[in-house]
C-alpha cells in the first residue's frame, strides 16, 4: 500500500502545478492496451484520462498534468460484475445488514435505494480491478426479484449510477410447485400489461387528454414489452431456455438468460435469437437435474457458438466478485478465447446492460486498471486504477488488519492503527 | 445436558460392580472392534512409471529441476537425474511439473454430494448438539460425480467430515479418491479417524433455535465440557475392567456406548481432533480445553483468525487448515484476510493447511494455494512453489495422520503422484496425468482414465 500513498501524493503535487485542480489529466504510456473494442490490443500504446472520460489513445504527444510509465504492463477497461449484492449486505448471516431481499419483493422493487457505499466489500472488490457493478437484487416470494442498479465503486455517496437497467426474473426447478406455474405468472404479466397498452392505445386515439400515470410496475412491464429494459431471467434447464426464447419472440423481449447450466445443449438457438447469457465458468457438477451439462469448457463453447458471454462469480458473488478475473482465467483455460473472457467481464455487460464503460475507446468513461501482469492470473495484481479519470485505492479493511498483526510493536496489537 | 447424568450415575455403578464381581463362572472378556467397517481398497494394478525431466516440488519444501521420478510396485522408487532404470511405461516431462497427489483435509463429497436434492442430505445429522456416535463414512455416496471431478484437479486423498451443527458432529474419514461402488473400497486403509468438533455461530444458532444448549457460545464450552467429563469417566470404566480382567478377576464390562467410544478414541490419541473453529479466542479456549481433558486440540478448520494466534498454534502443534479469502458470510468470519495461510505457516512446527469445504475449489486446491502465495509476496513474504505445495501435500497429510505414508515424493512413499502441465499455481495450470498407488487413475488426454460416475452414465 506504501506504493500508493506515494502516487497518491505525486498526483496531489501534480494537481497544485497544473492549470486547474479539477479537471486533471492523466496519461497511461507504454502500455499493453485490452481495448475490449474496436481497437483490439494495442502494444506500447498511451492513453490519457481527462474530466472523467478517456480524451485520447496513442495522440502524437502525450500532454497530461500525470504521466504513468506502465512499462509495458497491462491496461484493460474498468472490469464490470454483475448479479451480486453489492451494497446490500455486509454479512450474509447478519440479518439487519441485508437490504436485497424482501418477502413483499417483486417487479417494481428497487433496492438502490438501499446501496450503502461504504460497505467494507467495496475496497475488497477494487482488488479485483472492479470498477462497476451490475446490483441485483435477490428478490423474495415473488419469481420477479425486482430492478437492477449500477453502481461505481468508487465508496463515494454518489456511487449509484443509474436505476431500473435490468427486470430480473427467477424461474427454473422450484422446491415447492411446478416451474411451469412461474411461466405462467410471467406470461400472464406481459400479456396483461400488453393488452393495457392495447387498450389504452385504441383509447388515446379517442380521447388524447386521458393520460393515466402508470405504476412502477406497469411502466417496467412497458419498458420490458419495449424492448427497453432487459428481462434477465435465471435458469438452467435447456428445455427451460427454449421456453424463454419462445417468450422473447411472443413479446419481443431483450432476454438476458443467466445461470443457464446446460445452455451448451441449446447454444445455437441462443445464438441466432442474439440472446446474452450470463454464467459461471466455474459451474461443473450437476447441482441439480436442471444442470446436467454444467461444464468448465461451456463458456469457451457457447462463445464459439457465437453467444455474448457475461461472466459472474457464483456462489456469494458479494464477498467473492474480486475473483471474477481468476474465473475468466478459468474460462481461457478451458477454450474461451482471451479476448473474450476480457469483453466476458467489461464490453460485454456495458452492452447488455446499456452503460457507459467496459471499453477503452475516446469517450468512453475513465475506467481504467493497469495491472501488474496477465490480469486473468493468480500472481498480478492492480498496480493503479481509475473510476471517471480519479485514481481509487484497493485497501481494504484487510490489509489493516494484515498489517496490524504482522507488524512488530512495542504495543499490544490493540494500538497498532 | 439431562441426558447425559443418568448414563453418568449408571456408569459410576458399572465400575463400582467391576470391581467386586469376581466369583462364578469366568466370562468371555469384551473387546470392541476398532474397526467394523474396514477398507477393502487395493490399489488398481500398476506398471511402473518413469516420469522424466520434470519440475519437481517434494511436498517438503524442495524443489528439484529436471528431476526424474521413478514409480514401481505403487511406491515411490527414487528421485534423481538421469535415471536409467527400466520402466513399463516413461514419461517426457519436459516443461511439466509434478508434485505428491494433492490432499484435502476438509470435503463432504458423497455426504452432500451433487445433485443437490433432499434424498442426499446426509452431511450433518442435527439432532443432537452431541452425535460424536455418528460416522460420516456411513453417509457416503461413493458415485458422486464430485470424486471425479475432484481427481480431475488431483485430488488423490480427501477426508470427508461431517457438518458443523453440532459441539460433536461424529467420525470424519480419510478417503482413496479412486473409484469404487463402496465407501470402503475408497477407505483409506489404516488412516486414523478424524472426530468434527465445531465452535462458534452454528451449534448454538441451530441448537439454540430449539431451546435446547448451547444457544451461547459458553453453552458451548459448557457442552463440550460435560461430554469430555463423561468420555473421561468411560475410559476409566474400561481401562478399570480391562486391568481387573488381566489380574484374572471377574469382572462384568461396562455398558457400552457408540458415542463414548469415539470421544474415547480422541482420549486414547487413535481419533484425531478436526475442529471447525473460526476465531481466535474460541481456537485458544479449545487448546485450553484439550489440556484440560488431556487430548490434542488436533486441527483448526476454517480459522478464519488463526493468523492473530499464529505462534500459539504452532506452539500447540496444531495444524490450521484454512481458505485462501472466504469471508463475510457470518460474523466469526468478518476478520480475513487474504494472508492467513502463509502468516500461520511463518512461526517455527507450524502446520498450514490449504482446504476447500467446496464441491468446487476442491477441484483447483493448487490455485486456492497460489492465491495465498502471490498476495503474501505482495505483502513481504518471500514463499516459492516448493513451500507452498506443502499446504495441500505434506501438510494436509500430516493433519490427517497419514504423512507416513502421503502428502510427500520420497523413496518408499506411496505414489500419488499428479503431472501437471505447468506451475501448479497457475490459473491456466491443468493436472494432466494422476496416479494413485503407481496406478494411473487420470489422463486428460486418454478418454479410458476418466472414470464417469453412475449417476452421469447414460443422461442426456
Amino acid at each position: 500500500m506504501k506504493k500508493m500513498t506515494l502516487s497518491t501524493l505525486a498526483l496531489v503535487m501534480g494537481a497544485g502545478f497544473s492549470a486547474s485542480a479539477l479537471a486533471q489529466s492523466i496519461a497511461i504510456t507504454n502500455a499493453t492496451v485490452h481495448t475490449a473494442g474496436e481497437l483490439g490490443v494495442l502494444k506500447s500504446a498511451s492513453i490519457v484520462l481527462n474530466d472523467g472520460k478517456i480524451v485520447a489513445i496513442n495522440p502524437a504527444t502525450v500532454e497530461a498534468d500525470t504521466v504513468i510509465d506502465a512499462q509495458g504492463q497491462v491496461v484493460t477497461p474498468g472490469l464490470i460484475s454483475s448479479m451480486n449484492q453489492l451494497g446490500l449486505v455486509e454479512v450474509g448471516a447478519v440479518a439487519r445488514s441485508r437490504d436485497a431481499g424482501d418477502d413483499k419483493a417483486g417487479i417494481d422493487f428497487d433496492p438502490s435505494s438501499a446501496f450503502n457505499p461504504l460497505s467494507t466489500l467495496v475496497p475488497y472488490a477494487r482488488k479485483g480491478g472492479i470498477t462497476q457493478d451490475i446490483v441485483t437484487p435477490y428478490g423474495g416470494d415473488s419469481i420477479f426479484a425486482g430492478l437492477a442498479s449500477v453502481v461505481d465503486l468508487t465508496g463515494e455517496f454518489d456511487s449509484v449510477t443509474a436505476t431500473k437497467k435490468a427486470l430480473v426474473v427467477k424461474l427454473g426447478a422450484e422446491s415447492k410447485g411446478s416451474r411451469a406455474m412461474s411461466f405462467k405468472t410471467l406470461v400472464e404479466k406481459l400479456e396483461g400489461q400488453q393488452t393495457k397498452l392495447d387498450k389504452q392505445k385504441a383509447e388515446k386515439k379517442k380521447d388524447e387528454k386521458k393520460d393515466d400515470k402508470p405504476s412502477v410496475e406497469e411502466q417496467v412491464l412497458t419498458d420490458v414489452l419495449a424492448g427497453k429494459l432487459p428481462m434477465v431471467a435465471y435458469s438452467n434447464r435447456a428445455s427451460d431456455l427454449i421456453h424463454l426464447l419462445k417468450i422473447k419472440a411472443d413479446f419481443n423481449l431483450n432476454l438476458v438468460l443467466w445461470g443457464a447450466n446446460d445452455a451448451v445443449l441449446v447454444a445455437d438457438k441462443i445464438a441466432a435469437a442474439k440472446v446474452p447469457v450470463i454464467m459461471s465458468a466455474m459451474e461443473n457438477l450437476p447441482g441439480d437435474f436442471d444442470s446436467m451439462h454444467a461444464h468448465l469448457e461451456n463458456a469457451g463453447k457457447l462463445e464459439k457458438a457465437g453467444v455474448k458471454v457475461l461472466l459472474t462469480v457464483g456462489g456469494d458473488a458479494s464477498h467473492n466478485m474480486y475473483q471474477m478475473r481468476f474465473d475468466a482465467g478459468n474460462a481461457v483455460s478451458n477454450g474461451m478465447s482471451y479476448d473474450g473472457a476480457i469483453k466476458s467481464m467489461t464490453a460485454n455487460v456495458a452492452e447488455v446492460f446499456g452503460i457507459n464503460g467496459g471499453k477503452v475507446a475516446v469517450g468512453q468513461k475513465a475506467d481504467v486498471v493497469l495491472w501488474s501482469g496477465d490480469p486473468l492470473e493468480l500472481s498480478s495484481s492492480v498496480v493503479k486504477m481509475f473510476i471517471n479519470g480519479k485514481e481509487v485505492s484497493t485497501e481494504s479493511r484487510h490489509d489493516k488488519l494484515r498489517d496490524r498483526y504482522m507488524k512488530k510493536s512495542d504495543m499490544p496489537v490493540a494500538y497498532t492503527k | 445436558m439431562q441426558k447425559l447424568v443418568p448414563s453418568v450415575i449408571a456408569l459410576a455403578l458399572g465400575v463400582a460392580l467391576a470391581g467386586c464381581q469376581d466369583q462364578g463362572p469366568k466370562r468371555e472378556k469384551v473387546e470392541i472392534n476398532k474397526n467394523p467397517y474396514p477398507s477393502t481398497y487395493k490399489a488398481y494394478s500398476s506398471s511402473s512409471t518413469l516420469i522424466k525431466n520434470a519440475t519437481v516440488l517434494t511436498g517438503t519444501g524442495e524443489r528439484l529441476d529436471n528431476t526424474d521420478v521413478l514409480l514401481v510396485d505403487g511406491k515411490v522408487k527414487e528421485l534423481g537425474q538421469n535415471l536409467t532404470a527400466a520402466a513399463d511405461v516413461t514419461i517426457d516431462a519436459a516443461g511439466k511439473w509434478v508434485t505428491p497427489g494433492i490432499i484435502d483435509v476438509h470435503s463432504h463429497l458423497g455426504a452432500y454430494p451433487s445433485p443437490q436434492v433432499e434424498s442426499h442430505q446426509d452431511g450433518n445429522e442435527m439432532t443432537s448438539p452431541n452425535t460424536a456416535e455418528v460416522w460420516v463414512e456411513h453417509s457416503v455416496w461413493p458415485q458422486d460425480p464430485g470424486f471425479n471431478r475432484a481427481r480431475e484437479g488431483g485430488i488423490t486423498t480427501l477426508q470427508i467430515l461431517p457438518g458443523s451443527a453440532n459441539l460433536f458432529g461424529g467420525r470424519g474419514v480419510t478417503l482413496k479418491n479412486i473409484p469404487s461402488p463402496t465407501m470402503q473400497g475408497m477407505k483409506f486403509p489404516d488412516a486414523p479417524y478424524g472426530l468434527k468438533m465445531a465452535c462458534g455461530e452454528n451449534p448454538k444458532r441451530v441448537y439454540g433455535g430449539k431451546s435446547v444448549l448451547p444457544s451461547t457460545r459458553m453453552g458451548n464450552m459448557a457442552g463440550y465440557r460435560a461430554a469430555w467429563a463423561e468420555a473421561t469417566e468411560y475410559k476409566r470404566a474400561w481401562e478399570e475392567y480391562e486391568a481387573a480382567y488381566a489380574k484374572g478377576l471377574n469382572p462384568e464390562a461396562p455398558k457400552r456406548d457408540i458415542k463414548l467410544d469415539t470421544l474415547r478414541g480422541v482420549l486414547d490419541g487413535e481419533v484425531l481432533i478436526h475442529n471447525h473453529c473460526y476465531k481466535a479466542e474460541e481456537m485458544a479456549m479449545m487448546i485450553d480445553l484439550s489440556k484440560e481433558f488431556g487430548y490434542h486440540a488436533g486441527t483448526f478448520h476454517h480459522g478464519i483468525e488463526a493468523y492473530k494466534i499464529a505462534d500459539q498454534l504452532a506452539e500447540n502443534g496444531s495444524c490450521a487448515a484454512l481458505w485462501p479469502d472466504w469471508w463475510g458470510f457470518k460474523m466469526e468470519a468478518y476478520d480475513m484476510v487474504q494472508e492467513n495461510v502463509a502468516i500461520v505457516d511463518a512461526p517455527k512446527n507450524s502446520c498450514s493447511v490449504v482446504h476447500s469445504d467446496s464441491d468446487t475449489t476442491i477441484q483447483r486446491l493448487n490455485q486456492e494455494a497460489g492465491k495465498v502465495m502471490f498476495r503474501a509476496n505482495e505483502n513481504g513474504f518471500a514463499l516459492k512453489e516448493e513451500d507452498a505445495i506443502k499446504w495441500i501435500t505434506y501438510n494436509a497429510a500430516k493433519s490427517l495422520g497419514v504423512s507416513d505414508k502421503v502428502g510427500s515424493l520420497a523413496p518408499g512413499k506411496n505414489a500419488d503422484v499428479v503431472i501437471w502441465n505447468q506451475s501448479p499455481f497457475s490459473v491456466y495450470a491443468k493436472a494432466e496425468t494422476v496416479f494413485i498407488d503407481g496406478a494411473k487413475v487420470y489422463d486428460r488426454f486418454d478418454e479410458k482414465y476418466q472414470a464417469v460416475s453412475d449417476f452421469m452414465l447414460g443422461q442426456k
